[in-house]
């Protein structure tokens, strides 16, 4: 981990964080968001911490879980992280299914926002 | 499973709110037997059961019985974090519509549902049939007969309390639909309104009629 560049350290333990909370306590998401961040949910959009949060709060099923395949992260011009994650997820009694995942992280008054997030099933031919 | 010895193909679709049973009702219908194939890459699953279909309506097809295909799909849980598109309805062509009667959220959503299927199905007025659900949790019950009844009655499609699993009521509501959808057939000689690929006459595979899928589907009606 040491010799890795900030930005991936960065990248890696926000996405860590992220589906630790996802999957245990998603109304606790609401630290990483701010009134200005967008979430594009399956096509749907959610515009501020507010909005966001009841979207992720109010998906139907009781219990989740994630499993990260691969993840990647990228410095931006302007002190941004981009990060895309691919993964496995598996709600209530459900078959797994793929999905894909992108972050965009702010340095924001000492500590890192999302600004920016993108989600998305891997389903095909649907 | 999959050879071509069949007069007819058809394709069930299950839908119905998260958590209301779609997948343990197709589970049980098809003999509580885990040969589903999963797509996952798709979120589709489905699962298949031949039977015999016997016209018993007059003017319907005397004889031998009608070898039929069923394919029932599932959902795979996609519903949970999108919502269905056409495409997702695909060349369907009867709907098990189910909620379940210890939920009165599930049969509130019973009416989304329709316009749903009245939407994106492949006409205004495709085969439905209504199932309540886990009738078998009768101390739990929050949806009484007489409104689900009422509900059914106002669209005009069979209502069932079932239980998937116990099984009651399961192979039932899957035979009206069936009937339903032969009747249907019979009215129409030309079979001319039947979305291609949903209904096929024997002498294709069920493999090929998948890979073949993506271009079909698609109905003037």
């Amino acid at each position: 981990m040491g010799d890795k560049p900030l930005w991936e350290q960065i990248g890696t333990s926000f996405v860590q964080h992220y589906y630790q909370l996802f999957d245990t306590n998603r109304p606790q998401l609401e630290s990483i968001y701010t009134e200005e961040s967008c979430l594009t949910w399956e096509g749907e959009q959610f515009h501020g911490k507010t909005a966001i949060i009841q979207k992720i709060s109010s998906l139907p099923f009781h219990k989740i879980a994630h499993s990260i395949t691969a993840q990647d992260h990228q410095p931006t011009p302007d002190s941004c992280i981009l990060s895309m994650v691919v993964g496995q997820l598996k709600a209530d009694d459900d078959q797994v299914l793929g999905f894909h995942q992108s972050f965009l992280l702010k340095g924001f008054n000492n500590a890192w926002v999302c600004t920016n997030e993108v989600f998305r099933l891997a389903l095909h031919n649907v | 499973m999959s050879d071509g010895d069949y007069d007819y193909l058809i394709k069930f679709l299950a839908l119905g709110d998260s958590g209301v049973g779609k997948t343990t009702f197709l589970y049980q219908y098809t003999d509580a037997k885990f040969n589903s194939k999963f797509i996952t890459t798709v979120g589709i699953d489905f699962r298949e059961k031949r039977v015999v279909y016997k016209s018993n309506g007059p003017g319907g097809v005397s004889g031998r019985g009608q070898r039929i295909h069923l394919q029932l799909w599932d959902t795979a849980g996609q519903e949970r974090f999108r919502s269905l598109t056409t495409a997702f309805f695909r060349d369907a062509m009867g709907f098990l519509l189910l909620f379940d009667l210890t939920s009165e959220q599930s049969f509130l959503n019973v009416r989304n549902w329709m316009s749903q299927l009245q939407m994106h199905a492949y006409c205004e007025n495709p085969d439905i049939v209504l199932c309540g659900n886990k009738c078998d949790l009768t101390d739990q019950r929050a949806v009484k007969e007489e409104e689900a009844k009422e509900l059914a009655d106002k669209y005009g499609i069979p209502y069932f309390e079932t239980s998937a699993s116990s099984g009651q009521n399961v192979s039932q509501a899957v035979e009206v639909l069936l009937d339903l959808i032969m009747k249907r057939m019979e009215r129409c000689v030309d079979k001319s309104w039947i979305p291609e690929g949903v209904m096929q006459s024997n002498g294709h595979s069920s493999t090929e009629q998948l890979s073949n899928s993506k271009d079909q589907g698609k109905c003037s009606c």
